[in-house]
């Protein structure tokens, strides 16, 4: 290990037989021990941190779930009975399919409108394309609370802007999300506007990462717009939708904060999405063993269909440039 | 989102696009209206934030609606900024917000320098360790925190809210992306001078760093102005009350002051709009797609 680490170094001209004066004068080059001890002490605030905030909250998680843990008794082991539990709640897996759904409206809008938007700056100059790419990118900024705020106010039944705006179009004032049905829908508004930024940038980079004279021979060919976009660019970026889609979709799976604020689950449970659900249970319940349970369930489902999104997409090998 | 974008060096080479020599005025006239309609999407909802500042109580929500307020009013922008509870939660929230920007910089930049450069016994199990924290969903580990927080006596303090987020497996691993592509050339010349490593981080890497540092510590400064949950779950005491509390707080006590809580939002969230501005240059150029292709 030494050696290879020094060779890869290239320290100096020495040849491997030089005499011992040399010899010392190249040791504060080499040795692994002074490394070591920097390397540690430097590391040392990361590991120590994310062992005592990250590393030891989940190995007590995954404690937690097998007991009947709470703050007041002495906890007692179940085994899996807290799995079993979460497993068979109709409420729990009614919230993961809510989630998904939820997931299913916020990550195609998300993308769809970042491709329009990064195709159309593309073809921008590069001043309006500033002025672009910095207001759009304002909203991801702003937090969840003061979005919630917003749009509750938007949402208003009378007086809100929503409505105004529907009125255009001889549609009746709607109660949003007071709306059992609308809810889930009117609470991925905000989501989107929140997320559209920084995926229309990254789309945007990579959309620039393509060379401008695959486009050029396409014209020449006499490709439009839209033939372009199937045979160069979609395939060219599919690493990158990829890639937005899992991050895309586990983060909107996770979203807690907008239905926290904005309706708190209701109404009758329509946008109680998985994680509200469990923190909710954690506020509400001193027995912490299910919420934990749930979570790492939740982990799981979502660890699954992210390996499940990347392999059907990366099973469709496309040619890559 | 840092994962996977990382910093140019120098020099963005992104500006090579080409205006299209076929468009005609028609498809210019379109394109800036497309333009037109994404800022305005965006920004609407923040410029209604800000006019709804100025209506007074009746007037945010009334029917018909109505956009601009009959008269401009300056009262909830004084009103609310004479309430000492929230010049103190701006105060509080911002001063704990650079203390964590900065605090998590000077860590999470000292372990990527290590596993970029230093060669040392168990590194790979211990950037595989770090690397892992990376994929752990928040809420799998939220409910545990706040009973290691407890037990470890933190709750109502301020290290509550700067320790736990502090260490970053992903500002690592996007700091150490940027220390990768820095030459090794640099340093090897200040070794044979027999700096130390200490020396050659301190002295050269940092000096380097400045679009990386910006973008983490944009970072890390806003996870701060705008966490609500684990503020809600450690934080009781007025004293330490941060800003997203503070407003949703507010609302559910004082909701129907809806000028005054428009007021205080758009107040809340001026911070890190001017910030993003000062650095967008930064953010915004910082974006680019490393080994997605």
């Amino acid at each position: 290990m030494t050696l290879i680490s020094r060779g890869a170094r290239g320290s100096g001209p020495q040849p491997a037989d030089t005499k011992t004066s040399e010899q010392r004068r190249e040791r504060p080059l080499r040795p692994k021990r002074r490394d070591n001890v920097t390397a540690y002490v430097m590391l040392a605030p990361v590991v120590i941190l994310l062992g005592i905030f990250v590393i030891w909250p989940l190995l007590y998680s995954m404690f937690v779930s097998l007991y009947d843990w709470s703050f007041y008794q002495e906890s007692v082991f179940v085994g899996f009975r807290n799995f079993r539990v979460v497993l068979t709640d109709p409420q729990f897996v009614e919230s993961v399919l809510r989630g998904l759904r939820f997931a299913l409206i916020v990550v195609p809008s998300v993308m769809v409108i970042a491709f329009l938007f990064a195709s159309l700056v593309k073809h921008m100059g590069k001043r309006a394309a500033t002025l672009l790419k910095v207001s759009v990118y304002i909203p991801t900024v702003i937090s969840g609370v003061i979005t919630s705020l917003i749009f509750v106010l938007i949402y208003q039944y009378s007086g809100g802007i929503a409505n105004w705006l529907v009125g255009f179009f001889g549609i009746e004032a709607q109660a949003w999300i007071g709306d059992v049905k609308l809810a889930l829908p009117a609470i991925a508004v905000p989501a989107i506007w929140l997320g559209l930024g920084i995926t229309s940038l990254i789309m945007l980079a990579g959309l620039l990462d393509i060379p401008e004279s695959y486009y050029e021979a396409a014209r020449l060919e006499g490709a439009n717009w839209g033939k372009q976009t199937i045979y160069i660019t979609i395939p060219l970026m599919k690493n990158i939708f990829l890639y937005l889609l899992i991050t895309g979709f586990v983060g909107a799976v996770q979203q807690f904060e907008l239905p926290l604020i904005m309706t708190n689950g209701g109404p009758l449970d329509s946008t109680l999405l998985p994680n509200l659900y469990i923190f909710n249970h954690f506020r509400y319940d001193i027995y912490v063993g299910y919420s934990i349970a749930a979570a790492l369930l939740l982990f799981v489902v979502l660890g699954s269909i992210s390996a499940g999104i990347f392999k059907t997409l990366n099973s469709e090998k496309a040619v890559d440039g | 989102m840092a994962v996977l974008t990382a910093p140019v060096v120098a020099g963005a080479p992104a500006t090579a696009r080409r205006r299209n020599r076929r468009s005609s005025p028609l498809a210019t006239a379109l394109r800036f209206l497309a333009g037109l309609i994404f800022v305005l999407a965006a920004l609407f909802p923040l410029g209604w934030m800000a006019i709804a500042g100025f209506k007074s109580k009746t007037e945010v929500v009334r029917t018909p609606f109505q956009f601009f307020p009959e008269v401009w009013r300056w009262e909830n922008y004084g009103q609310i900024l004479e309430d000492p509870t929230f010049v103190r939660t701006l105060g509080v929230t911002f001063g704990g917000a650079m203390l964590f920007a900065a605090l998590s910089l000077t860590i999470n930049a000292m372990a990527a320098y290590v596993f970029a450069r230093l060669e040392f016994d168990f590194k790979r199990t211990l950037w595989t360790i770090v690397i892992t924290t990376m994929f752990i969903p928040g809420m799998s580990i939220l409910l545990t925190s706040f009973i290691v927080v407890t037990r470890l006596q933190m709750l109502d303090t301020l290290a509550v809210l700067v320790l736990p987020g502090a260490a970053s497996a992903a500002h690592v691993f996007f700091v150490r992306q940027f220390y990768l592509a820095i030459p090794m050339a640099l340093e090897e010349a200040a070794l044979i001078d027999g700096a130390s490593r200490w020396g050659i981080f301190r002295h050269i890497f940092v000096p380097m760093s400045k679009p990386v540092f910006v973008v983490v510590g944009m970072t890390s400064f806003l996870a701060f102005w705008n966490s609500y949950v684990w503020p809600i779950m450690t934080i009781t005491s007025p004293g330490l009350f941060q800003v997203q509390q503070y407003l949703a707080t507010f609302r559910s006590e004082r909701g129907s002051e809806l000028g005054l809580l428009m007021a205080g939002s758009t107040l809340a969230a001026l911070p890190v709009i001017i910030l993003f501005l000062i650095f967008q240059r930064y953010i915004i150029g910082g974006i680019k797609i490393s080994g997605l292709r």
